[in-house]
């Protein structure tokens, strides 16, 4: 059967059985990733999955199921069984369910692709990695070298019984290095342009050309070796700036999460946990210094989280969050939008065709204000600057965080200065955001990628970004060791 | 779809295995419903079924390509070994390449339940309901029910046909009362050895136990680690580097340090599929038979975990822990356990003279490698003990410890052992510790 016919099935099939409310997805997501370390492609994977989902709404109750199998009658029996899963959730009610509402869109919408990425070669890509490993490899002293490219496309077609029908495709492409040096007891790591497998974004193979991964290899190899023989940062308050990179997942944990409405209310409380922010603290809660605006955007070019339409049928769109560093919204999806006011903003997503869609991140950018990062080091007198994530751990409410990074230069006097290995900062979310007091200009603004960001029982993994451009804080304990505070 | 079974498994890997040179074929299929609750309701409930057939063709000798789809019909499945076919002559050789096993025989392990297969949303949901009923006034429940069934099965160009059924039955709650929290969890093949009452009971206690915690300064201080906390550290020894991989490519905290005692003798660290209570299958995902490994061997560095690959390359015969290929990142145990000591768990805190129970960890992550430093929160039941009795609740506390450090620090093992599952470590089994030092760097608000 064809996706069109399927998606019409499983609804007729959700109505057949008594749903007040349905909607269907098929989802067909590719994939393919490649890793090569040193001269060897130690992992090529090509992935190919279909399937439909199919959501219901019944007296107010949720139910949701969700196949690969694609003959008549498991698409069938899809609706039949999301209703099954909805009556038995009846068992314990409080409210009954209810949804925002949306205008029901009839559309199609696709990434902008330069060059589709699937198209390209094998010995293309592979080359691609093997000569990035290759300038790595001219510098003395590294473990390993390795090199990596992932690429997604999603095709959804979503029908609601509202009326929505929807065909969309998203493609993704990402690409990144990284050099690894070894001495005694000690591993050093340095990545480009980002950790854990590089940088990724909407669009085709020029993403991956565009990285220029080989004339960077050097660098970062001399860096990770570099790093072998650097001092611990010492532990001390300081100023410090963090790169783009870092500062993206800076957002993604201690803004992000903590904004989405899911969590707010409660309903991610068993594992991802919930939120220090209540539903009450729109127009009211300040999260940080009046340079802080962070926005919700959909429509960003390029994030992991662009698209035309989300998992339930909510056009994209660009909603502010934080505006002068005051809560001015979240991030919402019909239900939780209508059980604690405000609308849906394109925020209900799902990571593929057997998952039910959550309340996720889409782009969560920091706004850019002003001035270039040179300008930025040159304006600190003292301080450090921090470059990309190794490691990241925050409390269940989104109240305490530590961050490690791969590098810390020092700024003395307005220059970088000397190198630090193992740097680590951590903090409380509003100090630290109360401490912001420059964040750098348009120029310096990227979208960076987080790609396997997971919540949701079952563990769903969502890939995300957060369009930022280098920030400074104030006040900010770094190079933790035992006990402070 | 009910439950496929051993023939129409390897009658979908066959479909992968034609053509020269060596192939393989990986078939799952994995349905599970969950029930999940917050607020003292069920919010989002689903069931979802998957197949999945991941090919992986040699050509030339040494060239190897994989492809993966999510189809059980022969021509969808022909397709992809043809995906792979022409994923491998596009590859460069590899010069490394092992070959693949050969047939065995398999041991008898995991455990199929016809009745947790077949469990019902109404069933899922009278548990649930079952257990927030039971909550004292103003307590409120959220967690997760679910069970389901998973299917494999691996054959090769080489002899290899092997195949397994199990199912599974999880129950977690984390109870709120107000400022404080409890949780616990359980894993059974079977859904009628779950005891929801006893887990709610117990996450009830600890919530209402914890309410109105104190702030405690951050600082080292001696701990009881409950399993959930102890199996945090044990899976992230195991990502860090039990593999044989990690161990060659020097990342591992191991390097170098095999036979060397690394931590208390009081610490024995196995992975082991076939243990009675790890529902394992009986081989790796490439058709080898999975063994008991000694990893941590009263306090020694025992041994590593190794692959098909890895293992040639050591010259040893391989363990049963190789992933799905292609595996950039080698061999992992994935069914790890800390063999429990003689105290009751009781007895630890009673042991106590002053210091701190912790029930479980949150978001931990590795903050140096080589030194195993991880950072995490502590969550939903943090207690203060003062002469071998908890006092309060206490706040929140985040911890940066190495470690090896905390375990060459253990002063008794808990005789009894809990089963705790992360989604991207599987389940490992441990029993609580007594630690004479461990350091919390920070606190949080709650």
């Amino acid at each position: 059967m064809e996706p069109e016919e399927l998606v019409a099935l499983a609804l007729r099939s959700a109505a057949d059985a008594s749903a007040g409310y349905a909607d269907v997805r098929w989802v067909r997501e590719e994939r393919e990733s490649v890793t090569v370390t040193d001269d060897r492609v130690e992992g090529l994977t090509a992935d190919d999955t279909s399937g439909v989902g199919v959501r219901v709404l019944v007296d107010g109750c949720w139910g949701f199921a969700a196949s690969a199998l694609l003959g008549p009658g498991s698409v069938r029996a899809l609706g039949h069984r999301a209703v099954q899963i909805a009556r038995a959730a009846a068992a314990l009610q409080r409210e009954r369910v209810r949804l925002a509402p949306v205008e029901p869109a009839v559309a199609s919408w696709s990434t902008p692709v330069g060059r589709d990425p699937f198209a390209v070669g094998l010995d293309e890509k592979v080359g691609l990695l093997l000569a990035a490993c290759a300038a790595e490899r001219t510098v003395p002293g590294l473990a390993y070298a390795r090199a990596s490219i992932d690429l997604w496309r999603r095709r959804t077609l979503f029908l609601s019984s509202e009326g929505a029908r929807i065909d969309q495709t998203v493609t993704q492409t990402g690409a990144g290095i990284e050099a690894v040096a070894v001495s005694g007891d000690d591993l050093q790591r340095r990545s480009y342009p980002n950790s854990f497998r590089g940088q990724h974004q909407a669009g085709g193979w020029e993403v991956a050309l565009g990285l220029d991964l080989a004339g960077n290899a050097p660098r970062v190899a001399r860096e990770a070796v570099e790093l072998l023989a650097a001092p611990e940062l010492p532990e001390r308050v300081t100023t410090v700036i963090l790169d783009g990179s870092q500062l993206g997942l800076q957002v993604h944990e201690s803004v992000g999460h903590a904004l989405e409405l899911d969590r707010i209310l409660g309903m991610e409380a068993a594992f991802a946990g919930t939120s220090f922010v209540g539903a009450g603290d729109r127009g009211r809660l300040r999260y940080g210094s009046d340079r802080m605006s962070v926005t919700v955007d959909s429509t960003t070019p390029g994030g992991l989280g662009t698209f035309g339409f989300d998992d339930e049928g909510v056009p994209a769109q660009r909603s502010p969050v934080v505006v002068d560093g005051v809560v001015e919204g979240f991030l919402s999806s019909r239900e939780t939008a209508a059980a604690a006011g405000g609308a849906a903003n394109a925020t209900m997503r799902a990571d593929g065709w057997s998952s039910l869609p959550l309340v996720r991140m889409t782009n969560v950018n920091l706004e850019p204000v002003e001035g270039t990062l040179a300008e930025l080091v040159a304006d600190t007198r003292d301080g450090l600057l921090l470059s990309i994530n190794r490691s990241w751990s925050i409390d269940d409410r989104r109240v305490n965080f530590q961050f490690g990074v791969e590098a810390a230069w020092e700024i003395r006097a307005g220059r970088l200065g000397r190198l630090y290995r193992n740097p680590t900062y951590d903090g409380r979310t509003t100090e630290f955001w109360g401490s912001l007091d420059a964040v750098c200009g348009p120029s310096e603004w990227t979208v960076w990628a987080t790609p396997d960001c997971g919540k949701g029982q079952p563990c769903q993994v969502a890939r995300v970004s957060h369009g930022v451009a280098p920030a400074r804080f104030h006040d900010v304990h770094v190079g933790v060791r035992g006990p402070h505070g | 779809m009910s439950r496929l079974g051993r023939e129409r498994l390897l009658a979908a890997a066959e479909a992968a295995l034609g053509g020269d040179g060596d192939a393989e074929a990986l078939v799952t299929r994995r349905a599970s419903g969950l029930t999940r609750f917050a607020g003292s309701r069920i919010h989002q409930s689903t069931w979802s079924e998957d197949v999945n057939v991941r090919a992986r063709v040699v050509v030339d000798g040494n060239r190897v390509g994989v492809a993966s789809v999510h189809d059980l019909g022969p021509e969808a499945v022909a397709a992809a070994a043809r995906r792979a076919r022409s994923v491998a002559q596009a590859m460069p050789p590899d010069l490394g390449y092992p070959g693949m096993p050969g047939p065995a025989a398999y041991p008898q392990a995991g455990r199929y339940d016809e009745a947790t297969a077949a469990a019902e949303p109404a069933q899922r949901a009278s548990l649930v309901a079952g257990a927030v009923y039971r909550l004292p006034e103003g307590l409120e429940a959220a967690g997760t029910c679910e069970t389901g069934e998973a299917e494999i099965a691996v054959a090769n160009s080489r002899g290899v046909r092997a195949s397994a059924a199990t199912t599974f039955a999880t129950f977690s709650v984390l109870v709120d009362a107000g400022s404080g929290s409890g949780f616990a969890e359980a894993a059974e093949p079977a859904l009628a050895d779950l005891d929801v009452a006893a887990l709610a009971d117990r996450a009830a206690a600890k919530a209402v136990g914890s309410r109105e915690p104190r702030d405690l300064p951050p600082g080292t201080y001696p701990v009881v680690l409950e399993p959930a906390a102890v199996v945090t550290m044990v899976q992230f020894l195991g990502y860090l580097g039990f593999g044989a991989k990690a161990y060659d490519e020097g990342r591992s905290f191991l390097t170098g340090r095999l036979g060397q005692r690394v931590c208390s003798p009081l610490v024995s660290i196995v992975d082991d599929a076939l243990a009675p209570d790890a529902a394992g299958v009986p081989f790796d995902f490439e058709g080898v038979p999975r063994r008991r490994v000694t990893l941590i061997d009263q306090g020694v560095a025992a041994g590593l975990v190794y692959d098909f690959r890895s293992a040639r390359r050591h010259g040893v015969e391989p363990t049963g822990h190789g992933l799905p290929a292609p595996s950039p990142e080698g061999a992992m145990p994935l069914h790890l356990a800390m063999l429990p000591g003689s105290a009751p768990q009781a007895e630890l805190v009673a042991g106590l003279e002053r210091g701190v129970v912790v029930t479980r960890f949150h978001y931990t992550n590795v903050v140096s490698p080589m030194d195993t430093t991880i950072t995490g929160m502590t969550r939903d039941g943090t207690f203060w003990v003062e002469d071998g009795r908890v006092v309060c609740g206490v706040r929140n506390l985040r911890f940066t410890q190495s470690i090896l450090n905390a375990l060459s620090a253990v002063r008794a093992v808990g005789a009894e052992t809990g089963l705790a599952t992360e989604d991207f470590f599987g389940a490992t089994r441990a029993p609580a510790l007594a630690i004479d030092r461990f350091t919390f760097s920070s606190a949080t608000t709650f």
